[in-house]
């Protein structure tokens, strides 16, 4: 059976020319994500991961090669259509969570459906039933300045999943969070991959992390290093 | 539509968070409406008094006065009069059917304990009384014609309301440099309050109260045969009069102001014109700092909102998204400073209206228009919109990876 890739990387480059000094950030990289992986990529700092998670994110364009989203070469849309497409597909955790901090927690989950121009009414409901499944039913009217860094986070990954998207991105999601809390942000990114069988893909260099994951994309200096199935035990024990 | 609703409650509620700078910014705009609302409401309120005062003056009507027509103001309150033979001369001009005239000043009266500043006007009593109760339509109140050859004086109908702080009744006395008059009639309401707070007496008992010459006017109304051009006649008065001078006193070039009504009304409106002109003129450069104003707030915003800019272009916000809400807020700064210069113009004109009707020299109401208002909100927002037009478009524009990497 054929499945058609969430994403598509076809030999991407991507190259910062700083100065008269050439950055190669990415290196020909090649990638597949297929409906309903469970990828981590990891990588040191400086290794291209950002880039490639911005790339994968569609966020930013290759210096060199294709990205397919959905099928279809996003360097063929215009920005509107691209960002139509981005916003309805993919949903995106950050590190710093990056709420709009004038909205509260409710208003910050419906921002994504507003520029679907989801129904007002839909868009609360939902919203709302989101940020319950998060464990936050009770701090909805809360602004983001109210709440600690664990239950923003958790506003933030309900606000990646408000549109519904085949794609959720998350960008060293537990990096400004204890551990505890952490693993707490997993286990609901990972409930919504297992229950909804939503692809996911976390940027992490922490290998605790990775143990949630499925498929590990490891790279190295623009490089894609190791691209294999986790097998049990193999590479971290639990 | 629905989406532009929401934009509008995000740009709202962006503005709230960061209030102090958004009230300094409003602030700006505030100055410049209130100037361009308070000093065109006072305008306009003074060229409609102007403009009734002469309607009640009666159409087709001729004024006569000494001194250049090109200077109103000099004429209206320079120390020129017409002299006897000046006023005989207007007489005999063909066309002429009636000449009335008036002379009048600024004067301090007491009413009991109270002293206040009034318009005093001269009238030849006997002559005149019949023309006014004919074209004026001048009629009594209360009590009677004053008597000529008695210290009896008739006031507007203003006086039995407010010009002083108690009402004044026939029969009482006023002081005026020291003499005693005594109100022997209340006018009925002559159709605007400057007139209506007059004090009208006699031209003899005027002229030995304020030490003008016998004999003269500072003005003479003309009042013209049925049938004649108002322009024609007031060219044979203007005529007329010249060659009087030239014959009495040997002078060549004397000035008269010889105006019809209708050019009267004319001059202080273009007069006004000007004044309101330039008044928009210059509260257009407060508006313009204000909106330079509006331009430098939406930049620093822009720059401390990068990372948020980022964040919604990830996740699906369009670029006119992006370019609508700061547009809105922009707007909405304008809107606020241009609805509070609105508030504030009106109260600072009521006050000065409220003042100058204090001291009844010249009555005048301001003149508040639903254009006016209209004007001066559409002129804020526009102001506004285009102020945060270029920083919108470069938000609208920031790429989202260079957005979100930003302070990072």
């Amino acid at each position: 059976m054929i499945t058609e890739k969430i994403i598509k990387l076809e030999n991407t480059w991507k190259v910062y020319q700083l100065g008269k000094v050439e950055l190669i950030a990415l290196k020909n990289v090649n990638l597949d994500v297929n409906p309903g992986d469970f990828v981590t990529i990891m990588g040191a700092s400086g290794s291209g991961k950002s880039t490639l998670l911005n790339i994968i994110g569609c966020l930013d364009s290759p210096t060199k090669g294709k990205v397919f989203l959905k099928g279809k070469d996003i360097s063929l849309l215009s920005e509107d259509e691209l960002s139509q497409l981005r916003g309805k597909t993919i949903g995106f955790v950050f590190q710093e969570f990056n709420l709009l901090p004038n909205l509260d927690a409710l208003e910050n989950v419906m921002m994504p459906m507003i520029f679907q121009g989801t129904p007002v009414e839909q868009r609360k409901k939902r919203a709302h039933d989101l940020l319950v499944s998060v464990g936050l039913g009770e701090r909805i009217y809360h602004q983001p300045a109210e709440l600690s860094g664990g239950e923003r986070q958790r506003i933030a990954i309900a606000r990646a999943f408000a549109n519904d998207p085949e794609l959720v991105i998350a960008d060293e999601p537990t990096g400004n969070l204890d551990s505890t809390t952490g693993k707490k942000i997993m286990e609901i990114l990972t409930d919504f991959h297992k229950r909804e069988g939503k692809t996911i893909i976390v940027v992490t260099h922490d290998p605790h992390i990775a143990e949630y994951s499925e498929k590990i994309v490891d790279i190295k200096d623009g490089e894609i290093t190791i691209d294999h199935k986790q097998e049990e035990g193999i590479l971290w024990s639990k | 539509m629905e989406q532009i609703n929401e934009y509008f409650k995000i740009a709202l509620r962006n503005l709230r968070t960061r209030s102090l700078r958004s009230w300094l910014t409003i602030l700006g705009i505030v100055i410049g409406i209130f100037l361009i609302i308070s000093l065109l409401s006072l305008s306009q309120g003074v060229k409609e008094a102007i403009n009734q005062q002469m309607e009640a003056m009666g159409g087709d009507m001729i004024m006569v006065m000494p001194g250049s027509e090109e200077n109103i103001m000099g004429m209206m309150v320079g120390g020129e009069v017409l002299e006897k033979q000046d006023i005989a001369a207007v007489e005999k001009t063909k066309g002429v059917k009636d000449v009335l005239i008036m002379s009048y000043r600024g004067i301090v009266a007491r009413y009991k304990e109270e002293a206040k500043m009034v318009f005093l006007t001269g009238l030849p009593w006997d002559e005149s009384l019949e023309l006014l109760e004919r074209y004026q339509g001048w009629d009594l109140f209360d009590g009677e014609w004053p008597v000529s050859g008695k210290k009896e004086v008739a006031v507007g109908k203003q006086w039995a309301i407010d010009v002083f702080g108690t009402k004044v009744k026939v029969g009482q006395e006023i002081t005026m440099k020291g003499r005693k008059f005594k109100i022997a009639g209340i006018l009925n309401s002559l159709g605007n309050k400057s007139d209506d707070s007059n004090i009208y007496l006699d031209i003899g008992l005027y002229q030995d109260l304020t030490g003008e010459k016998k004999g003269s006017a500072r003005v003479a109304m003309v009042m013209i045969e049925e049938g004649l051009t108002p322009d024609d006649v007031a060219e044979d008065i203007k005529k007329s009069l010249q060659k009087t001078r030239k014959r009495i006193a040997g002078e060549n070039t004397t000035d008269f102001a010889v105006i019809t009504s209708e050019k009267m009304i004319g001059v202080t409106n273009s007069i006004l014109g000007i004044i309101q002109s330039a008044i928009v003129l210059f509260a257009s450069i407060a508006i313009l700092v204000g909106g330079i104003g509006i331009t430098n707030t939406m930049f620093t915003s822009i720059r401390e909102r990068t990372r948020e800019i980022g964040t919604m272009k990830a996740i699906g916000a369009k670029n006119s998204a992006v370019l609508i809400i700061f547009l809105t807020e922009a707007g909405i700064i304008g809107l606020i400073g241009g609805a509070g210069g609105i508030i504030l113009g009106i109260i600072c004109a009521k006050i000065v209206e409220l003042y100058t009707q204090s001291n009844p020299v010249f009555y005048f109401s301001i003149s508040v228009s639903p254009s006016l208002v209209l004007f001066g909100l559409v002129f804020s927002v526009l102001t506004g919109c285009i102020a945060g037009f270029f920083p919108a478009r470069k938000a609208a524009r920031l790429k989202p990876v260079e957005a979100l990497r930003r302070y990072e």
